[in-house]
């Protein structure tokens, strides 16, 4: 009898786990970040954490999206694509958050992405590369942010077509980041110049400490130019080595973000000049009232300059609000509705994430790295915008890299 | 790139990427020998090593701060940060690990693995996550073209000249000096050492230091050749550990050896096949051991 008695108590308790949670209506706005906070990229994870607080703390001031509060919950992956799928399912099941973000590792994004898709929760990625997330693998629930590699290939394809070196040389990091970057240089380079030939190639493994043994080999094929595929910490490694060995002053080169301010603050003055670069914002250009307002609001917050992942960040938060406020109430679908095609003010100008492939819409800033009386580290000269549209792939190309 | 017949040997290309690698293979040196002692006379594989190698490059960038961050800074980065390292470590033998030489090897193990967490944490919690740069000191800045065409930076040949300091600097230690003895000693026969009234733990804790003391050295060699980041002690860890199985466990000169295969095995490798750089190291790790599954030098275990 007793025996009998506990079996049906324990029913209860167990048949109480699932029970649905939903009976009363949730006061927040959900939004489950997650990313890599331990390990080197956190150097660019914390500034989009800091970018999406400042945005978010601002519109709960003032109220917040549709009378809720946003709330964030953070969960670090720690670079581990697994740990991340599994993060993220907390976060949807347990956590019910309305929106998913986060991610600078590329297959994470591609995990959670996937995720996503099945739960039919929206997802925005804030930093991943991969053109593979809104390309081939591009669906109605994943948003891109950032960049990805074939647009930061296309735009500096651009730039250097108009330049007269033909015997390039490409080096980089050994890994997707890496080859995606220099294949998307390199595609385009070759349908705007035919003329250029590749000479050879080099990879190293990522995290690579001393670039020196690999620069001297590039010397000794002489190249006219050489397009530089790193990422991460890879990034101020090459500059340093670059410099150390004369190689940036006899040789030119390319790096996507190499003017980017996460790469040159941290050197100070000891920078190499003339280094070609990419980047999606710097902090002192365009020199608008927005860009101003925003890198002071930053500065005031956080005692830094506000890098790329800032911006991405801030804008995920405004995206996420003004979506949810044109929708009219907290509704997925309806929300990923109103986000596309939407346009928002931002630092950088009137932006729009566009509705074939969910991709916002950023311009990029094509320069030379160089000494600034102004700042105690470098920065860009000769800055050249190319707008979005001119980097961006076609809807159709978009649509025909999904069959 | 094919390579051409025996010339290429001693082609200017060749000399140069040797050169290259020796410089890289002082700082893989400095942090394999300290491992290895350790490894020698605790019986134990230090995994907290590359946290200490880690922390030394930080320390090295605030220390460089702290006066004025041009070449004077990097001088005293270079006295104190691998004292500072030093220092850390000792605390952290006199706190836990003296508790533990009693018990059974797995529990140092599992010790030095915690402590590589905690540190990694304790970098972060101190320095942020920004990535930062010590600058290369003035005299060190700019190259020299010993081989015509082929840049050298000059740090690097600072490199070569501290490498050589350091190997018998450490020989002294080892063979000269009392402590040195006994710990040799230790290594080879623990109990008959303690048998002679000899307080092994001391000596443990002299031993752990000095390793410690060279990670943190290490640490503040390589930080103006790169960015000092979160995680850098993740990739030196694993090549030290494959350095020293290489060379023989617990064995100082086999960690030379293997600094000095791994190092030239990687600058050569580059060479030959640009693309696939990376498995020159790795492929020179599994020749030796198929040749000698024990390592190159006799082992202390």
């Amino acid at each position: 009898m007793k025996k009998s008695l506990l079996l049906v108590l324990g029913l209860f308790l167990v048949g109480g786990l699932f029970l649905p949670v939903t009976s009363h209506a949730a006061q927040t706005l959900k939004v489950g970040i997650v990313d890599t906070y331990t390990g080197p990229a956190t150097a660019f994870t914390l500034d989009v954490l800091d970018g999406f607080k400042l945005a978010a703390d601002k519109i709960n001031a003032k109220g917040g999206v549709l009378g809720k509060k946003i709330e964030y919950l953070t969960r670090d992956d720690k670079f581990k694509p697994d740990i991340g799928l599994n993060m993220a399912k907390e976060l949807v099941m347990k956590e019910e958050v309305d929106v998913l973000m986060g991610t600078i590792n590329s297959a994470t994004a591609l995990a959670i992405s996937d995720f996503a898709k099945a739960e039919k929760v929206p997802f925005f990625v804030t930093f991943s590369k991969s053109d593979k997330i809104n390309m081939q693998k591009g669906h109605r629930y994943v948003f891109m942010m950032s960049e990805h590699s074939e647009m930061a290939g296309r735009a500096a394809a651009e730039a250097l077509a108009k330049k007269p070196y033909l015997k390039y040389w490409i080096a980089g990091d050994d890994y997707e980041y890496g080859h995606s970057i220099a294949n998307g240089v390199w595609k385009h380079l070759q349908k705007l110049n035919p003329k250029v030939k590749l000479v050879g190639e080099t990879w190293w493994k990522v995290g690579e400490a001393d670039f020196t043994p690999y620069i001297t080999q590039i010397i000794a094929a002489k190249p006219d130019f050489v397009i530089v595929a790193t990422g991460g910490s890879g990034m101020v490694n090459f500059q340093k080595a670059a410099k150390a060995t004369g190689f940036s002053k006899n040789m030119p080169f390319y790096q996507h973000t190499a003017i980017e301010t996460s790469t040159l603050a941290p050197q100070g003055k000891n920078a190499p000049e003339g280094v070609f670069g990419t980047a999606n914002y710097l902090f002192y250009y365009p020199n608008t009232a927005e860009n101003k307002a925003f890198v002071e609001e930053f500065q005031k917050a956080y005692k830094r300059y506000p890098k790329v992942g800032a911006l991405y960040g801030y804008l995920t938060a405004n995206f996420i609000a003004e979506g949810f406020k044109k929708a009219g109430k907290i509704d997925k679908e309806k929300f990923i509705d109103s986000v596309e095609g939407l346009s928002l003010a931002s630092p950088v100008g009137k932006i729009a994430i566009r509705a074939c492939d969910h991709q916002l819409e950023l311009p990029m800033y094509f320069g030379v790295t160089k000494l600034d009386p102004k700042y105690d580290f470098l920065t860009a000269g000769n800055i050249q915008v190319v707008p979005a549209i001119d980097y961006m792939p076609t809807c159709d190309e978009v649509k025909a890299s999904r069959k | 790139m094919p390579v051409d017949a025996a010339w290429v040997l001693f082609s200017e290309k060749v000399l140069s990427q040797i050169l290259v690698g020796l410089s890289r293979t002082t700082i893989l040196f400095i942090v394999a020998s300290g491992m290895s002692l350790i490894l020698g006379v605790l019986r134990i594989p230090n995994v907290a090593h590359g946290s200490l190698y880690m922390i030394g490059a930080f320390m090295a960038y605030s220390v460089s701060r702290l006066f004025g961050g041009g070449s004077q800074g990097f001088w005293m980065a270079l006295l104190l940060a691998p004292l500072g390292v030093a220092v850390l470590s000792f605390i952290a033998e006199r706190a836990l690990f003296q508790h533990l030489y009693k018990r059974e090897h797995l529990m140092l193990l599992l010790l030095t693995f915690a402590l590589s967490l905690i540190f990694g944490d304790l970098t972060k919690l101190v320095w942020g996550a920004e990535y930062k740069s010590v600058p290369v000191p003035q005299i060190f800045q700019g190259f020299v073209t010993i081989i015509a065409g082929f840049p050298l930076p000059l740090y690097n040949l600072f490199l070569l000249a501290v490498g050589p300091v350091v190997a018998v600097s450490l020989w002294l230690f080892v063979n000269k000096t009392k402590i040195g003895k006994i710990s040799r000693a230790a290594a080879v026969d623990r109990e008959m050492v303690s048998a002679v009234g000899i307080n092994v733990s001391l000596v443990f804790a002299v031993v752990f230091v000095v390793g410690c003391f060279l990670a943190g050295l290490g640490g503040v060699l390589v930080a103006p050749t790169v960015s000092v980041t979160l995680g850098m002690d993740h990739t030196l860890i694993m090549e030290a550990f494959l350095i020293v199985i290489m060379g023989g466990l617990g064995n100082i000169w086999g960690a030379l050896i293997g600094a000095l295969i791994f190092g030239l095995s990687q600058s050569l490798g580059i060479l030959i096949w640009p693309q696939f750089g990376i498995i020159f190291p790795y492929l020179a790790v599994v020749i030796v051991l198929m040749i000698k599954p024990t390592g190159l030098l006799k082992s202390t275990w």
